[in-house]
């Protein structure tokens, strides 16, 4: 049978006069585009674009499509900057059409609604079908608004927002911030483990805290925690106490801190240790692989996708890769970097299944770095391989700054911080 | 594919057809070693061989010998403070020597 779709021969035809040669010509094209294989990446974060670019850059001639639900790319990475004035949404807005001009991606506007594993199909919500030598699936997180009692999606788009898929929550978020009387108090309310972005939400409080340090110093924040412990903990609580001593108490969940319900009529949230009223209220829920994965099957029960920790193959179908925030990662983190290094090894992968060649060692990488204010960063990070209970840390290497770094030292990593964003975005989208 | 003429008003033709075509050469990394993988992990930061980064070193194409010495310098902590001590004791010195030579040439 013929490897030809009709969007082959589309591109073909616009590709100039080569098709003109006459039917000869065809199976000879058809033959080299078998060989190097059709590839569909659902999802262009971190994870899906990346993986997209290292395929061509692996394997140029094979046809690499990009499914994606949004125009343009909004950063999780960053955002918490914008909460804080520090950075303009614009600024962690991106393109991705460099995928398509330098890289020859095909990027495909739409939403995947179902995946036939056993035909090799995704079909999308306009009623078209993507055939597909290998599918990398990379949807990111569902959010879990049924996660916390009282809470929903329309709480979340009015009153008390998330933020944790960038764009306009974090406006949203942004606009109470702004709005909200000095002396008031904002909560914020982390999940449990495992969800995107361990350091995320103590970033986030930082920055917040910077926003009122200058503008409504009287204000505090309250957070409300489901877990006993988080990332960077030690660095983030010093910080805290350096920087905005007597504004920020942290509660853990053991104290009392996991939400029990929230009333957004009255802004009020009940946790364990009992009732409180917040000016601002910044929920962030229970997450879940994105929901085509959990669609096509790809999901344990606990929500997330288990894979192969040497390839990221999935454990539930062939010729299927799960990546990025979807992925159980062993002990790798939800994050962007994680996304991109684990991008890099499934290419590889990839591209040595299309041509046949030897698959290399997967090694994986992390970096996360936060700012507890724009001149305050701290970081973590690790080195993986995989090993018999899944991606496991290189031991001895890896970890946080130090406790006792000085104020030089934590400029520098708020200088590699801004190095880290504009490396990432083009070595994802560039 | 190939710009069918020359000139500035082929560039602009060319640019027209990307929704289906790429107008320029496709960069290439040809065979991917265990090395040439491990050392795209250094893009995220350090930038490629065609995106200079802002704040961090250059590394690409940089002197092998003094890559390496940095690399173990870092590893030992004879240059303490930044993340590069705590990601080169991920490696052995092999690996890390094998990685200043490609960053070297790529």
């Amino acid at each position: 049978m013929s490897s030809f779709s009709p969007k082959f021969s589309r591109r073909q035809i616009l590709a100039g006069a080569t098709i003109a040669a006459g039917s000869f010509a065809i199976p000879h094209i058809a033959r080299a585009q078998a060989a190097a294989g059709r590839v569909v990446v659902i999802g262009g974060g971190f994870g899906g674009a990346t993986a997209a670019r290292y395929i061509k850059l692996f394997s140029p001639d094979t046809d690499v499509v990009l499914v994606e639900r949004d125009a343009n790319y909004i950063t999780c990475p960053f955002s918490n900057y914008v909460l804080g004035g520090i950075r303009d949404i614009t600024s962690i807005t991106h393109r991705r059409d460099p995928l398509r001009q330098r890289h020859g991606v095909r990027l495909v506007r739409g939403e995947a609604s179902a995946v036939d594993t056993t035909a090799r199909s995704v079909r999308l919500k306009d009623g078209s079908s993507l055939p597909y030598d290998r599918l990398v699936v990379a949807p990111g997180i569902e959010l879990n608004f049924g996660g916390v009692a009282g809470w929903n999606e329309q709480a979340a788009n009015t009153v008390m927002p998330h933020a944790w898929k960038a764009g306009a929550q974090t406006l949203l978020l942004r606009k109470q911030l702004e709005a909200m009387p000095d002396g008031g108090t904002v909560i914020v309310a982390p999940p449990a483990n495992p969800f995107r972005c361990p350091p995320g939400p103590y970033e986030r409080v930082s920055m917040i805290a910077w926003y009122l340090k200058t503008k409504k110093p009287k204000s505090k924040i309250l957070v409300l925690d489901a877990k006993d412990a988080f990332s960077k903990q030690g660095l983030f609580m010093a910080g805290w106490e350096s920087q905005y001593p007597g504004m920020i108490t942290w509660v853990a969940g053991k104290d009392g801190g996991k939400v029990e319900s929230v009333d957004p009529k009255n802004m009020t949230v009940t946790a364990g240790f009992g009732k409180e009223k917040g000016a601002v209220v910044n929920i962030i829920p229970p997450q879940t692989a994105g929901k085509i994965a959990l669609d096509a099957g790809l999901a344990e029960s606990n929500g997330w996708c288990a894979v192969d920790p040497a390839s990221f193959a999935s454990r539930k179908a062939t010729n299927v890769y799960v990546l990025g925030d979807a992925s159980i990662a062993g002990a790798m983190p939800k994050s962007g970097t994680a996304a991109n290094s684990q991008a890099k090894v499934v290419a590889a992968h990839v591209a040595a299944g299309l041509r046949g060649t030897a698959v290399p060692a997967a090694v994986f990488h992390n970096t996360c770095y936060s700012l507890v204010t724009p001149d305050y960063g701290i970081s973590v990070t690790g080195t993986y391989r995989p090993g018999p209970q899944g991606v496991a840390e290189v031991p001895s290497s890896g970890g946080v700054s130090p406790g006792n770094a000085n104020a030089a030292q934590r400029k520098a990593e708020a200088d590699f911080t801004l190095g880290w964003y504009a490396g990432i975005i083009a070595d994802t989208f560039g | 594919m190939r710009a069918p003429f020359l000139g500035l008003a082929g560039v602009a033709m060319a640019c027209l057809m990307t929704a289906a075509v790429p107008t320029q050469a496709q960069q290439r990394i040809a065979a991917v070693n265990d090395t040439v993988l491990a050392a795209q992990a250094c893009n995220v930061c350090h930038g490629s061989a065609t995106y200079v980064s802002p704040t961090m070193p250059p590394i690409h194409g940089a002197d092998a010998g003094a890559l390496y010495s940095a690399l173990i310098d870092f590893k030992t902590d004879k240059r303490p403070y930044t993340i590069m001590g705590r990601i080169a004791r991920g490696y052995s010195d092999e690996q890390l020597k094998a990685l200043a030579d490609y960053l070297s040439k790529n």
